[in-house]
């Protein structure tokens, strides 16, 4: 029934209070490497919300992976409380009535998980139900989304909520090897929290979306492409980005849009707002070329990156923020949400205002 | 794959599969023929395998008669022909204009959209909207692009009527024929390098908004999609 279709109610975004340019960061930290400094300075991106550590005596900072496991925790439950917040209130709603919750989170591992710790810290209900995806990546947002959607639609009027919060803070390994400085140049901190329910008594006011189906594509000859490993020598979880991947990922993007296209009988020219993950200047531009899109398309994808950096799983949701604040869209218009992750992956949804 | 079954009234469209013709068979642009362009379009970006688009034939622009005077024009229209225009500028598909009389307003409009531009000896070119107290459209953008700002505003500010001569001097045509020679047009644009003639023309058309540093990652983006085309793959073994 399209009427009791899960919806998007409310999103709310937060991020560490400090704010910091690309040139801030190559000073505090002392970088001299010319290669890694252009890497900061001539990126697409412009600043970012960190939580940041203090300089060791050569400059780099020198956190154990004990202290950046901890600051994971603790950011987590700073940015996570407050995006919840932010959601909640917009729609009048409290902790109290959330039914169902579900975190998400690549940037640090433990247990209980981020749902346990956000329910005690917030005061959510001991009766909601809950669910932690970890490790999935950038893309895990739709991941998690569909996961969300399938639940609210089997408990019609229930509430769920979604947050994803990542410290990607603390997945930093300073070591001055271009491995860790793009990585360290790319990702940014934030939480993003979405509402989501399936009530047919939920047709009012501004138009919200419907959530109408998801599409993945596994590139399982990438799988080594992205990937979040121990690291020996530095002691550390470290993350690896293959510089061929963005290329990889757009000549893929088609066809999991096609699928999800043809499972609704839609063209691409149906399709009015693009909610592109902000995976970083070429994956982007990839994605725009193997799929035909402008520019204007992809506006919030680049003006995110551009303020925040890629957060990973919860960037997709900053850009849907834009646009809706943008208040451009209308009643009727179809969208597609898209990330890109480890998997190599890329996930799509279909959604429709009304 | 032969498609002229359509009931099509301002128009006569006929694709072969290889070729796609729209020949404009009205001498003014109303409603009705924006509608069929529209579904031309339609046709053109689900269905047709055609690797080149040629419209043909002469129109003196916008009908006026189409709009009631006391009620006024309305904006949304405009709009809808601007997106109309960019639309076939933006088809995956080579496109080319074969003027064989006079393009006035609209017409010319529609003509600057398009990749290859041949004209029959004795058509004109014109827009006259300014002198009617109205605008091209975008031919204002488009133009500029094409001949430069100072010859643009000649054309646009005066309403010049322009013949093929000078056509080609400025580089709105391409040439003077009697008809297209559809064979020379087919070893040309060849279907097995579509993508790559579809990337190029996009890239053409952002040269003129793009720095430099963003231009090269687009361009980046563009040809990795190119070498990894079979088609490509394919030539390379040759």
């Amino acid at each position: 029934m399209f009427d009791a279709q899960p919806r998007l109610l409310a999103i709310g975004t937060a991020n560490p209070p400090e704010r910091v340019r690309q040139e801030d960061l190559l000073e505090r930290f002392r970088v001299e490497d010319p290669r890694i400094r252009s890497l900061f300075t001539s990126s697409h991106i412009k600043t970012r919300h960190l939580y940041l550590p203090e300089p060791g005596p050569n400059g780099a900072p020198q956190e154990s992976q004990g202290q950046l496991l901890a600051k994971h925790k603790w950011g987590a439950m700073q940015i996570g409380p407050e995006a919840v917040e932010a959601c909640l209130s917009q729609v009048g709603l409290t902790v109290r009535d959330i039914d169902h919750l579900v975190c998400i989170t690549t940037t640090g591992f433990l247990a209980p998980g981020l749902t346990a710790l956000l329910m005690k810290k917030m005061g959510f209900r001991e009766d909601c139900s809950r669910a932690d995806i970890v490790g999935m990546g950038c893309n895990a947002g739709l991941n998690g989304l569909n996961l969300t959607t399938a639940w609210a639609k089997a408990n019609p009027g229930k509430n769920a909520l979604m947050v994803c919060i990542e410290v990607c803070s603390a997945v930093y390994v300073f070591d001055n090897t271009m491995r860790t400085a793009i990585v360290n140049s790319l990702f940014g901190d934030g939480a993003a929290a979405v509402l989501v329910r399936a009530h047919p008594n939920d047709d009012q006011g501004a138009p919200v979306p419907h959530v109408l189906g998801f599409n993945s594509h596994l590139i399982p000859s990438a799988v080594d492409a992205m990937r979040y490993d121990w690291d020996d020598e530095a002691g550390k979880f470290s993350f690896f980005l293959d510089r061929d991947i963005p290329y990889v990922v757009g000549a893929n993007a088609p066809r999991p849009v096609a699928r999800l296209l043809a499972q609704h009988g839609l063209k691409k020219r149906h399709i009015a707002h693009w909610i592109v993950h902000s995976g970083g200047k070429k994956v982007v531009d990839a994605i725009k070329y193997n799929l035909g899109l402008t520019d204007y398309d992809v506006r919030h994808t680049h003006s995110i990156l551009r303020d925040y950096g890629n957060l990973s799983s919860g960037s997709f949701l900053f850009s849907y923020q834009r646009l809706m604040r943008e208040g451009k869209v209308r009643r009727g218009d179809f969208g597609i949400m898209m990330t890109m992750g480890p998997g190599s992956t890329i996930e799509t949804a279909l959604i429709r205002w009304s | 794959m032969s498609r002229s079954d359509q009931a099509f009234e301002t128009l006569h469209y006929n694709d072969d599969g290889d070729i796609a013709t729209v020949r404009l068979e009205r001498s003014r642009i109303n409603v009705r023929q924006l509608g069929e362009l529209e579904r031309v379009c339609a046709h053109l970006e689900d269905e047709s395998k055609a690797s080149l688009v040629i419209f043909r034939g002469a129109s003196q622009g916008i009908d006026f008669a189409d709009f009631d005077p006391k009620a006024g024009l309305d904006i949304h229209g405009f709009n809808k022909w601007e997106k109309l225009l960019r639309r076939i500028e933006q088809l995956e598909k080579v496109t080319c204009f074969f003027a064989e009389g006079d393009l006035v307003g609209g017409g010319f409009q529609l003509m600057l959209t398009c990749d290859v531009r041949s004209a029959r000896a004795g058509a004109t070119f014109r827009l006259p909207e300014v002198q009617m107290g109205f605008l091209p459209g975008m031919a204002t953008w488009r133009l500029a692009r094409y001949i430069g700002v100072g010859h643009a505003r000649r054309l646009i500010l005066r309403g010049d009527s322009v013949g093929t001569e000078e056509a080609m001097r400025l580089g709105l045509i391409d040439d003077v024929r009697e008809d297209l020679d559809h064979a020379d047009l087919r070893a040309h644009y060849r279907p097995a390098t579509a993508v790559a003639s579809a990337l190029a023309r996009r890239l053409l058309l952002e040269s003129g908004e793009t720095q430099y540093e963003d231009a090269l990652g687009n361009l980046l983006a563009a040809q990795f999609r190119a070498i990894s085309q079979s088609a490509f793959l394919e030539n390379l073994k040759k």
